[in-house]
């Protein structure tokens, strides 16, 4: 028994305790603790994994890959170390393991799900190299925190040449992440579309990053794009190109759910967004390489419940509220599409907040396309949060009007009341928390 | 009435929502009936600045803007034809940096255009802030937000405006921003236009007095847009006041 390690697992555990009972549901605080009394309480623990960690890093989808892939092991019984709740750096991920080990100080894990954020991995990795890695894609995000993509591929790709066996999974549509998953030398395998779904997005006006081959500079020529800079590519210059995909999808559908076919088999999920077409394929890439059974696919993918904020479904009374997080260009030009994949009459919440974790710097709302929010489905607009004039002017130089209510709960209660029962609320980072809270607090009044 | 907005080498320099400068620009023209058309152009296109209004060069990564830099010397000469000419101009960010002689950083210099006398040297660390400026010449303050590791130095030349909060051009002189004849070169994003209307009406201004020598402009409803520039002065012009205070 390592009675530092014990003190260290046993006073994180109070302290997140503690802090989830003042209402922070902050980990980082008990994570910050727990290395603080011992600071190799993370390496300690990560090395009793009993077989594979799995990290999962990239701009968007970490949390709903990294939770769905640690879904996928406990259905097939496996015990997992997992930091569902999305607290990504490097105390974030200690508090995870602290918080799975026993009072003894000892963790009976036989994997470890984790999603990093990207500029954390270089932390972490001093302490543990995972076995996978999953990079989901990388763009644009909170500038004003990393500088600029650049800076982030370059951290990344640091953390990864610290772990040289670390198999890497990665999004092969994404020029970007693919081009990084190749130069680090680790091994690799590659998930992606080869197939045209999305029809007009050759002249979408969506701001592209990586449109220049990071090889040699030159403009990439795409065959066709499926959102942002995802799609087939090849430089027509030297000899980078998208990498060969072993994890390929066909027949995709999405709208009303998606469903697409996979190394034989055929997958099913009751999501919207296109987006999480990548996060399913992540996780079958993930399991597959693992070389764990896929007998139960599909069925996981059915009960699986979204982590808070991702799509997240709220029954009021008569009244539907989805609740979705949108925290960069990327994301949000996701979430329009699927709000406008709901043909029926809707209200719209937007909520902005410019705190540190949602990156002070809010210019990039104009990098939006929010000029498809001219919808006739979509019947009002109100903005909310820290940042809601910003918001209310963007809109109205695509001459969209909207309402202002700075009042987060106000805003809800009021189109509850008088708009027409089916509600989405889209909301940056620390935005997400209140308005869950307060969506599930309302929730549980009208069931009682 | 009709203008020409050029916007230079947008698939390279689109770093902080330049889109938005743009946008702003050409909804303020058509809310009062003048037709902005606006003009990209790529890496390797022949600029033609002799039917330009406005110019917009913007911001981008410093390998994006490397490239640039190779590339913008064939166009120096009609650039500072135009410049001369008193062609309106916005350079942002990265944009601002090109229109100076140069801007040294660790792995070498990249040479700039010369249309004004000023020049970049990188420093650390990145200047990361919410700016306020004045500047008498406009009737309210001017906001935005700045995120630059270079430290500009603009000698005689007029600043955008003197520093209230934020770092400005270099974090040591007050000054931010430069003014050279109908050229604006600032850090300013966030983008700089919408929440400065004022801003944005002097370039419309300054590019209709050129085309067609008169630059009366019909008074716009801007009481949003004063409304999103005050929420910024009075809450970082507070936060400053706590700080002195404590
Ligand atoms: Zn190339």
């Amino acid at each position: 028994m390592d009675i530092r390690r014990m003190t260290a697992v046993n006073t994180a555990k109070a302290a997140s305790w503690a802090s989830r009972l003042l209402g922070k549901g902050g980990t980082t605080f008990s994570g910050k603790l727990a290395m603080k009394m011992d600071p190799s309480v993370l390496k300690d623990l990560a090395a009793q994994v009993r077989k594979k960690i799995f990290v999962t890093c990239g701009t968007n989808g970490k949390t709903t890959t990294n939770n769905l892939l640690c879904s996928m092991l406990e259905a097939q019984g496996y015990k997992v170390v997992c930091n569902r709740m999305g607290a990504n750096m490097l105390e974030g991920v200690a508090a995870a393991f602290a918080g799975a080990a026993d009072l003894a100080g000892n963790l009976d894990a036989d994997y470890a799900c984790i999603e990093i954020d990207e500029a954390s991995a270089v932390k972490v990795f001093r302490y543990f190299k995972p076995d996978y890695m999953i990079i989901t894609n990388l763009f644009r995000d909170q500038l004003d925190r990393y500088g600029e993509i650049d800076i982030i591929m370059d951290v990344l790709e640091k953390a990864i040449r610290m772990a040289p066996d670390m198999k890497i999974i990665v999004n092969g549509d994404d020029s970007l992440a693919a081009f990084m998953a190749q130069e680090t030398g680790n091994p690799y395998v590659c998930y992606g579309i080869s197939e045209k779904v999305v029809s007009g997005q050759e002249n979408s006006r969506e701001v592209r990053e990586g449109r220049f081959c990071k090889n040699c500079g030159a403009l990439l020529e795409y065959d066709f794009y499926h959102y942002s800079q995802m799609g087939v590519y090849h430089c027509p210059s030297c000899s980078f190109k998208r990498p060969a995909i072993q994890y390929d999808a066909s027949n995709v559908s999405f709208g009303n759910g998606l469903s697409f076919d996979v190394s034989g088999r055929h997958l099913e999920a009751n999501y919207r967004g296109f987006y999480n077409i990548y996060n399913i394929l992540a996780v079958w890439s993930a399991v597959s390489e693992a070389q764990l059974p896929t007998d139960r696919f599909n069925e996981v993918l059915g009960s699986y419940k979204p982590q808070f904020g991702r799509n997240e479904v709220f029954r009021l009374g008569e009244s539907r509220v989805l609740l979705n997080l949108a925290k960069n260009p990327a994301g949000f030009n996701q979430n329009i599409a699927a709000v406008l994949e709901d043909k029926t009459p809707k209200d719209l919440i937007i909520v902005i907040n410019d705190n540190a974790q949602d990156g002070k710097d809010i210019s990039w709302l104009w990098d939006v396309d929010f000029d498809s929010l001219s919808h006739e489905s979509i019947r009002s607009i109100t903005v909310s949060g820290i940042r809601a004039l910003d918001m209310h002017l963007r809109l109205k130089y695509v001459g969209i009007k909207s309402t202002t209510s700075p009042d987060t709960a106000s805003a809800i209660r009021q189109k509850l009341s008088e708009g027409c029962k089916n509600l989405y609320v889209l909301v940056n980072y620390t935005a997400l928390y209140d308005a869950h809270k307060l969506l599930q607090e309302m929730e549980k009044k009208y069931e009682h | 009435m009709n203008i020409k907005i050029v916007h230079l080498y947008p698939d390279l320099l689109n770093l902080y929502g330049d889109r938005g400068n743009i946008q702003c620009m050409v909804m303020r023209c058509r809310w009062r009936g003048i037709d902005a058309q606006v003009k990209e152009y790529r890496l390797g296109d022949r600029v033609d600045f002799s039917d330009a209004d406005i110019v917009l060069l913007g911001g981008g990564s410093d390998r994006e803007q490397q490239i640039v830099c190779t590339k913008l010397q064939s166009i120096r000469s009609d650039f500072s034809a135009y410049v001369e000419d008193g062609g309106t101009v916005i350079a942002v960010c990265g944009g601002y940096q090109l229109l100076g002689h140069y801007y040294d950083t660790p792995d070498g210099r990249m040479e700039g255009l010369s249309l004004v006398d000023l020049y970049t040297q990188q420093g650390s660390p990145r200047l990361i802030s919410n700016v306020i400026l004045k500047n008498e010449e406009f009737p309210y303050e001017i906001v935005g937000f700045e995120n630059h590791g270079g430290r500009t130095f603009i000698g005689d030349n007029k600043p955008f405006g003197t520093v209230a909060f934020g770092f400005g051009n270099n974090g040591e002189d007050g000054k931010e921003g430069v003014m050279y004849k109908n050229v604006i070169g600032t850090y300013l994003h966030g983008p700089l236009l919408p929440k400065n209307p004022h801003v944005c009406d002097r370039l419309i201004g300054t590019a209709l007095e050129r085309r067609f020598g008169s630059s009366q402009l019909e008074p716009l409803d801007d009481e949003d847009e004063k409304r999103a520039n005050r929420y910024i002065v009075e809450r970082f012009v507070k936060e400053e006041k706590q700080a002195s205070d404590r």
